[in-house]
């Protein structure tokens, strides 16, 4: 089953969405992500992203409220579903696993 | 002062024009909001530049996809939909049967017409296309200038082909063509082979003829070698090898042998013939000197130029070959020929020389003509009886409108119903096509096709053209019965719009001019050839059979011995009849200015009895008379035509006149008044007569009696048999042989009168169609005015004026347009008839009557009504 691999963009963004907590739509992820890296990310890079988390089963989203400076559009909310909780503690539990594994130095 | 802080308008509507329409909106909040923020934070300048970035980086795969909907919208192919509208025109097919059954009948017949002339049109166009290197090969045609005429030869000298080649580096290869009646005999079969054919033995190199068995190269080389078609080779020798076999040919009974077998040509082919016969033997065993020939004229011959041969380059040259080689014969002769080159696809439809079979591009543009007029009447009918039954449908159109359906939608049913009804046309009019080829082809006279197996190529192009038709003749429709406004109609408040009826009736009014065209050039093209048929030729030709009874002795004790039958009344022997090919002859006779003047004559070899015995007049001097001894070598008859050439005023003048031809000299006894030795079409040209020799003059017309014509036949039959056992009887009537000349005209006729009785009928099936729905929309009125006392002939007359006045408007159009049709087509003969004005009144009567007849199947019905039955009916 595909889903069980998870880019470094992907990871990346799933991250974000998970530190905004209720509060991660296309234009915020995109900042959040911009601040945390330091440097510029294309939207469709990031909405990319998203379709592709959303469709491994490890986002949700929802039609939410509008605000004067979109325009009046609506913001699409994305939530991390427990599959995606699973997935980023697969991923640092690895990661972990990983560097404990390096050698100390003598 | 604050312009541009909004983001570049063209991102955005490029955003949603790529973008689905599920996603844009949730995109743009994003882009704007994340715009707002970078003006802040940046400026103006970069967020722009980062607004672009992001639009272009969105324009990905995700966000062109359209989201399943959760409620489907109707989709340009739904299948439930097209099922839906399959069933509802099938169900409307059913319901109306009649109007169905004309739509179909109209469509269908204009299809079948329409395939069949596309075949015959296709037919000739691809005349001599086989051939691969067609575009090579070119006929040398000669013009013969003299001091009276020029004649226009498809022919040229025997000695030209030859050195063509020798001289000229362009030509890769050429052979000579000569058709020829020859006996040939097996046994005891004989027949006189009417397609046998001299050809050199490059045939094969040239033409592509498909040699099945032999050698190509070597088949016709020798003298005496024989080329036959499958079909000769079976009627020979059935299905044994006929290789290596031996036939006799000719009056010799030469044996010749079969060196090859070959395909039958094409039907569509120049090159026909059933059995060919190698050049060689003519040139290099029966007249070893006519190579040598320039003043002796025979045999076409083609030439296969190299690739990249410039056709006018090579005939500026052809002058200076001619004098070269022929200067002298020609300076003797006082004439002067010139080549020209006719490319062999060229030739069968546009030349205008002498020829076995020619086509008429005239009348291919007329055939096509006819096959769009049909079309256009069918199709016509089509929307007329269609957006005329727009009222029936127009509540099932509000339905469908109340329920959702857009325009489009609807357009596609209403289309998809007319390409069905074409597709149902399509098929009955393929089964009706193939049912008629046979008698197509015998109206054509030509094996056009030999089934409809053979034609999947054209019937995959019908299929094609028929489901472009059923969507052209199906948009009108659509269109008018799409736009229904779904509250009006379902209200019942519909009335059909004064636009649509005026357009209908102008069809109509196109209809019945295309029909009454038709009907005119019908009635013309009948008068003029009963004109030819009745006119007075100026000969006998009734009750004369003609035998081919040979020459010399045998002839004479032949003729000697059926003159005493009871039946038989003369008889006259010449080389040519009324109708058959003259030679022409090379001659010298003295004019009005008393100088000897040369000319290629036509020559009538007669003998004694002849002038006699066709009923021809001598106008001026004497007949020819067994009395003068002189007669047979010495003396010349003329016809008026060459009198008047010659410059004398009276026939009388050119009696006693001195002339030389054919190595005879001597002086001219007698005129004869001008008959028509050739058809109608062609006016009476200059014509000479002399005794026959004893070598020629193998025609032997019998004049019998009217009662007991098969007696005598039969009895001149035995006494041919008992004389010449060896030979084959063969025999024709003179008037069937002349009236052959005709045989193109009578196609041409019996054609027009099939089409425009098709076309007259397809108009019918669409008046009747219109007259029946007026009728029905107008039931109420009618019932109305009946209760107030109208009669029923003033009601038919209420419902049949409308139509009428159509018709009336038909033929005003139609009337000047065919007869400027027509007088163009008369001008192809030199003797014609006149368009008379009844010819115009019985065409628009006809076409009254048929209509008014049409209509009163409805008309009558509708007024005979009790008015309460039509006024309770809602």
């Amino acid at each position: 089953m595909k889903g069980t691999y998870l880019g470094e963009f992907e990871e990346v963004v799933l991250l974000a969405v998970a530190i905004l907590a209720g509060d991660a739509y296309g234009a915020s992820i995109t900042n959040e992500i911009e601040q945390q890296m330091g440097r510029s990310v294309n939207l469709g890079a990031v909405h990319a992203a998203l379709h592709r988390l959303e469709e491994k089963g490890l986002l949700s989203s929802r039609l939410g409220g509008a605000t004067a400076e979109r325009g009046g559009r609506s913001k699409r909310f994305f939530t991390v579903t427990m599959a995606g909780t699973k997935a980023l503690d697969n991923i640092r539990e690895i990661r972990n696993r990983m560097w404990s594994a390096i050698p100390k130095p003598a | 002062m604050n312009a541009p802080t909004q983001p570049p308008k063209w991102a955005t509507r490029l955003l949603h024009w790529f973008c689905a329409s599920h996603l844009a909106d949730d995109l743009e909040g994003d882009l704007l909001e994340l715009f707002a923020q970078r003006v802040r934070t940046y400026g103006i300048r970069e967020a722009r530049r980062r607004y672009v970035r992001d639009v272009l980086s969105l324009m990905r795969p995700f966000a062109v996809k359209e989201k399943r909907k959760k409620y489907p919208q109707p989709a340009f192919i739904q299948p439930a939909m097209i099922r839906n509208y399959f069933k509802l025109a099938f169900r409307n097919l059913a319901k109306h049967k009649m109007f169905s059954i004309i739509n179909v009948l109209g469509l269908s017949a204009g299809m079948t017409a329409c395939f069949l002339i596309a075949l015959y049109v296709h037919f000739e166009l691809t005349y001599d296309a086989f051939n691969q290197k067609a575009d090579r090969i070119y006929r040398i045609a000669a013009d013969i200038k003299t001091s009276s005429e020029t004649l226009r030869y498809a022919i040229s000298p025997w000695a030209m082909a030859s050195n063509m080649q020798n001289d000229f580096p362009e030509v890769e290869a050429f052979v000579r063509v000569q058709k020829e009646e020859t006996l040939i005999r097996k046994g005891d079969l004989k027949f006189i082979e009417e397609n046998t054919v001299l050809v050199d033995s490059t045939l094969f190199r040239v033409f592509d003829l498909k040699l099945l068995k032999g050698n190509p190269k070597t088949a016709l080389a020798a003298p005496l070698s024989l080329v036959l078609t499958e079909t000769a080779a079976r009627k020979y020798f059935g299905d044994a090898d006929p290789i290596g076999q031996t036939l006799l040919l000719g009056d010799d009974n030469e044996p010749a042998q079969v060196t090859g077998v070959m395909q039958d040509p094409p039907a569509n082919s120049q090159i026909k013939g059933d059995i060919f016969v190698s050049m060689s033997t003519y040139t290099a065993h029966q007249d070893k000197n006519i190579e040598r020939e320039w003043g002796s004229f025979g045999a076409i011959a083609y030439v296969l130029v190299k690739p990249g041969t410039a056709p006018g380059a090579m005939e500026k040259k052809f002058p200076a070959f001619v004098q070269n080689h022929a200067g002298k014969m020609m300076a003797g002769q006082q004439m002067q020929i010139s080549l020209s080159l006719e490319p062999l696809r060229d030739i069968y439809l546009h030349s205008t020389r002498p020829a076995d079979e020619s086509g008429s591009v005239d009348n291919l543009y007329i055939f096509s003509a006819v096959a769009l007029f049909i079309m256009v009447i069918a199709c016509i009918n089509f929307v007329n009886l269609t957006t005329a039954r727009s009222v029936e449908r127009a509540r099932e159109v509000g339905m469908r409108k109340a329920v959702g359906a857009p325009k489009s939608a609807l357009a596609r049913q209403f289309i998809t119903e007319s390409v069905l009804m074409c597709m149902i046309a399509f098929v009955l009019s393929m089964a009706v096509a193939a049912a008629l080829l046979p008698f197509f082809n015998a109206l054509a006279g030509k094996q056009v096709s030999k089934g409809i197996i053979d034609e999947i190529f054209f019937v995959a192009a019908g299929l094609v053209v028929a489901a472009l038709v059923g969507t052209m003749a199906g948009i009108y429709p659509a269109f008018v019965l799409s736009s229904f406004e779904p509250v009006k109609v379902l209200k019942g408040r519909f009335t059909t719009s004064i636009k649509g009826i005026m357009l209908r009736k102008g069809l109509v009014t196109v209809q019945f001019a295309i029909s009454i065209v038709m009907i005119i050039a019908t009635i013309v093209v009948y008068t003029q050839l009963d004109f030819m048929r009745s006119h007075d030729l100026g000969f006998t030709k009734d009750q004369m059979l003609v035998v081919q009874a040979g020459t010399g002795r045998n002839r004479d004790a032949f003729k000697a011995s059926i003159l005493n039958f009871a039946g038989v009344r003369s008889a006259a022997a010449s080389a040519a009849i009324p109708g058959s090919w003259t030679p022409q002859a090379y001659s010298k006779v003295e004019n009005s200015g008393g100088e000897m003047q040369a000319g290629n004559l036509d020559v009538y070899r007669v003998d004694f009895d002849f002038i006699r015995q066709y009923g021809l007049k001598v106008v001026a001097g004497r007949a020819f008379s067994r009395a003068y001894s002189t007669d047979s070598i010495q003396s010349l008859m003329i016809n008026e035509a060459a009198a008047k050439v010659l410059g004398y005023r009276s026939a009388g003048e050119a009696v006693g006149k001195k002339f030389e031809q054919w190595g005879r000299k001597g002086v001219i006894i007698g005129v004869v008044r001008d008959f028509h030795f050739k058809s109608l079409q062609e006016n009476i040209k200059p014509l000479t007569f002399r005794i026959t020799d004893f070598w020629n003059g193998n025609l032997l017309s019998v004049k019998i009696d009217g009662g007991r014509v098969n007696q005598t036949v039969s009895a001149i039959e035995n006494q041919w048999k008992k004389a010449n056992p060896d030979k084959p009887f063969t025999y024709y009537f003179l008037d069937e042989f002349y009236d052959r000349q005709y045989r193109a005209d009578e196609r041409f006729e019996a054609l027009f009168l099939n089409f425009a009785a098709l076309a007259i009928f397809i108009s019918c099936l669409g008046l009747l169609g219109l007259a029946s729905y007026s009728t029905v929309q107008r039931t109420k009125e009618i019932g109305v005015r009946k209760v107030m006392g109208a009669s029923a002939a003033s009601i038919v007359g209420l419902l049949s004026k409308d139509f009428l006045q159509l018709v009336g408007i038909a033929f005003v159009i139609a009337a000047p347009l065919s007869w400027f049709a027509m007088h163009r087509w008369l001008e192809g003969f030199a003797y014609k008839t006149d368009i008379r004005a009844w010819i115009f009144v019985a065409a628009g009567l006809l076409s009254t009557f048929v209509a008014l007849a049409t209509i009163s199947f409805q008309s009558i019905r509708a007024a005979l009504m009790n008015p309460v039955k039509s006024l309770r009916s809602e």
